[in-house]
């Protein structure tokens, strides 16, 4: 990542804790991450660069720092704010917006695109009538299921298939979109162009022309949740819930009805799983799919309410009255940030 | 059984073998355990490859570099060899069992030393008919580096426990002692295929640099002129990065640079369009070049001084394969060989360090340089005297490994005699495509070696309909 691209995720209006941005790139799926990430509006970032070290942003974040662009926050927590000339050098120049990201969590991305570019090489020296050529380096499993869906559907008809596919749903995006992911493809005689390359050709950072990348699988996957899509076999399965399993489960036992406390004990996890569960759930799903008015009964709600300040952002647990303290947890104050969030009163 | 070369025909649609490679296959269908000293790109694969082919069994070939296998699994599947298999810390562990459960299945399969080393797998492989034990690399018995594998040390007491299967030890460079040390190590007495490093198609310079600008500038300058495809060898990653890109800037040429802190979606991407000629010239480390199968380099420059004349031969040895002119070009700046020695000195731990260890070794970190090493040495019993010593050993021969790198560098007569000599071989009377030490100009000219047009880099096709069309019609 380059300063053009950390400008693009900090913000003038929010000081940003850079470790939640880093930590969503890897995938680190804790509650507090996520809650920030939702607060930030940046959870499409999850899983994004699972290589990425710990603290591998410090160095970029240091550069944007000393260009006077972003100012550390005093928090024991190292925190990030655009200063105007940071404003001002984000929006210099255009950078690639992804538009609705609001699917990006819901694809395993890296199963998908490993799939994804591995079939179009296969189809590829198929059409050239090519059987001996370097694979992508992909893992076993990949190899095994692209394997098993290239036998099912081989066929003279499989690469025009692919092709119409693939156009179809390229078409829908813009035009740079389409032409840096199919020049970043693989296939018959075309080892394809690195990001480094693509950023270079088409003058644009190399974290934009990945995230160019994946708006197309996640368009492909998206289009191949069509049964009849030619890559459905392949695709359609990469699409899961946002919550863990674990944490499904939770919420399926509390819709029934179950107390929470019941609810650890049938599933034999301890009361802060299940709110650290409820709390995931209520991040990544839909407002619906919790019963707020349950878990946050209106005079909790109205008496915390009553007490917070105006932006949630500047919502502090701890700076709650004692006795408000005493008589909801931080369960219920979380809980609550988040539906208001849902809701749209900020 | 068929000839040699029946098997060479069906096999490979080849008449002719190399030379070594018949004389090593010879010496092995004789039942005769085999060391090939063979330069890179002598086919040294073909040999185990059609030893498989004519015995039942299975090859069982040690390698030391991970990458390399999965590589050479790759290559082989891609030559149409089927039952080809790797066992190393990259295989996850349901594969693993996968392959070990079905061993007798497999006619080669691709081990590293530490998997090697592993009980179950040498259970499940004293089980199984080994028609034939190669170990590649097999210097990395006797040589100390970054690369340094300790269970290469054990190969003697697991060839034994397999029941001393015929062996076949493969490397590239090997001086007498050397030689000798690797049969020790091994416990054998093999018969020695050796034949001369020497790649008289290649040019041999040496240029002498004031400093850090003038040797990028002579850079500029060489890969302005030089006919291409070639290679730069760095010694660091983040050099023959922003070189690559530098050089691109001013050149216009089409350059890349190739190091393992690339991910491996852009290591397969750069290989493959440096085979296929979409790249003019590659800037690389060390890690570029295993498994590398081109045959038309025309040049190999390297930008740092390298740790000894073994590596340098190796990655120098790159150019030319197909046997038309090619030059290897050393740029030297006085001071250059203080990396190589300081890199030598911080991959050995210190004797209050080994003492502290052998005192207390649960409380250091496996993780530090050296100390699993210490581990190793410990948990064979290896005392903190003999390990001192043999690190001391070490340091030493390094350092007279370097002294031999930094005296071709100042060789005034002829470079190839100082090369050879190393090797305890004789050169060939020095001629005038022969070499150029440093001080002596490099006639680019008169070897066939400039570039004659600059070819304008073709515009890539911007439309994306038309990409998609090439891939799939
Ligand atoms: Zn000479």
């Amino acid at each position: 990542m380059e300063p053009a691209d950390l400008l693009q995720l900090l913000s003038d209006q929010q000081a940003r804790r850079l470790r939640v941005i880093e930590n969503l790139l890897r995938g680190r799926r804790t509650v507090s991450t996520l809650y920030w990430g939702l607060r930030y509006d940046l959870l499409y970032l999850l899983d994004l660069n699972k290589h990425l070290p710990r603290g591998g942003l410090d160095a970029v974040a240091h550069t944007v720092v000393a260009n006077g662009w972003a100012q550390w926050g005093s928090d024991e927590q190292p925190q990030l704010r655009l200063t105007s000339a940071g404003v001002h050098a984000r929006d210099q120049r255009p950078y690639y917006q992804p538009g609705d990201v609001t699917a990006w969590p819901l694809l395993d991305l890296n199963v998908a695109r490993q799939r994804l570019l591995l079939a179009i090489q296969v189809t590829s020296e198929y059409a050239h009538q090519t059987n001996r050529y370097y694979p992508l380096a992909v893992d076993q499993a990949t190899r095994q299921t692209v394997r098993r869906w290239f036998y099912q559907v081989r066929d003279p008809a499989l690469p025009a298939q692919v092709a119409a596919a693939l156009t179809a749903t390229l078409a829908t995006l813009p035009p740079t979109v389409a032409a840096v992911t199919t020049a970043g493809l693989t296939g018959y005689q075309q080892p394809g162009q690195t990001t480094q390359q693509l950023a270079d050709q088409f003058a644009i950072t190399s974290w934009e022309a990945y995230l160019m990348h994946v708006t197309a699988v996640v368009a492909v996957a998206q289009a191949a949740r069509d049964p009849h899509h030619v890559l459905a076999p392949l695709l359609a399965p990469t699409w899961q819930s946002p919550v863990t399993r674990s944490a499904q489960a939770t919420l399926a036992t509390v819709m029934t009805g179950t107390p929470l406390d019941r609810v650890a004990a049938e599933r034999h996890i301890k009361p802060s799983t299940v709110r650290e569960h409820l709390l995931e759930a209520a991040i990544m799903l839909p407002p619906t799919a919790l019963p707020y008015d349950r878990l946050i009964p209106a005079a909790a709600r109205q008496a915390l309410l009553a007490a917070l300040p105006q932006t949630i952002d500047d919502w502090e647990y701890t700076a709650l009255p004692a006795e408000l303290q005493e008589r909801y947890d931080f369960f219920t104050f979380r809980l609550l940030a988040i539906w208001q969030h849902k809701r749209g009163v900020d | 059984m068929v000839p040699l070369e029946t098997s060479l025909q069906q096999l490979f649609g080849f008449t002719t073998f190399r030379t070594g490679q018949r004389a090593a296959l010879t010496a092995l269908e004789a039942g005769q355990d085999t060391l090939a000293v063979l330069p890179t790109g002598a086919g040294k694969t073909l040999i185990y490859q059609l030893y498989g082919y004519r015995h039942p069994g299975c090859v069982v070939i040690v390698s030391p570099l991970l990458a390399l296998m999965n590589d050479q699994v790759d290559r082989m599947h891609v030559a149409g060899f089927r039952h080809v298999a790797a066992i190393t810390s990259l295989t996850s562990y349901g594969e693993r069992q996968a392959i070990l459960q079905h061993l007798g299945d497999y006619r080669f399969l691709f081990l590293s030393p530490e998997m090697l080393a592993q009980a179950p797998v040498l259970t499940r492989l004293q089980q199984v008919p080994i028609s034939l034990f190669v170990i590649d690399e097999a210097h990395c018995i006797v040589q100390w580096g970054p690369d340094f594998r300790p269970e290469y040390l054990l190969l003697g007491a697991i060839r034994a426990k397999l029941h001393a299967p015929l062996t076949l030890l493969l490397t590239a460079t090997a001086d007498h002692a050397t030689r000798h040390e690797i049969s020790k190590q091994l416990r054998v007495h093999p018969q020695v295929v050796a034949e001369t490093v020497d790649r008289p198609n290649i040019f041999l310079d040496v240029e002498a640099v004031a400093n850090d600008a003038e040797k990028q500038a002579r850079l500029l300058e060489l890969v302005t002129q030089l006919q291409g495809p070639g290679v730069v060898y760095f010694s660091s990653k983040q050099l023959a990065s922003e070189t690559a890109t530098w050089l691109r800037d001013q050149t216009g040429l089409p350059v890349a640079a190739y190091h393992a802190g690339l991910a491996s979606e852009d290591r397969f991407k750069i290989q493959q369009q440096f085979m296929q000629g979409d790249l003019a010239v590659i800037c690389a480390t060390s890690a570029f070049g295993m498994g590398i199968d081109k045959n038309d380099i025309r040049y190999v420059i390297h930008y740092h001084l390298p740790a000894d004349l073994g590596s340098y031969a190796q990655e120098m040895g790159r150019a030319g394969r197909d046997g038309q002119p090619s030059v290897a070009i050393l740029l030297y700046a006085a001071g250059d060989e203080r990396l190589p020695q300081a890199l030598n000195q911080a991959n050995r731990p210190d004797d209050v360090t080994i003492q502290r260890f052998y005192q207390q070794p649960s409380h250091f970190d496996p993780a530090e340089p050296g100390i699993a090493l210490l581990q190793f040495y410990r948990a064979h019993g290896i005392s903190e005297q003999a390990v001192s010593d043999l690190f001391a050993r070490r340091e030493r021969e390094r350092a007279q490994a370097l002294a031999r790198m930094v005296a071709y560098v100042h060789t005034t007569t002829c470079l190839r005699a100082t090369w050879l000599t190393a090797f305890d071989e004789s050169a060939p009377a020095h001629q005038a495509t022969c070499c150029a030490p440093a001080g002596q100009p490099l006639d680019l000219a008169a070897l066939g070696l400039k570039r004659s047009v600059v070819a304008p880099t073709p515009a890539p096709a911007r439309d994306w309909r038309q990409q998609l069309t090439r891939l799939f019609y």
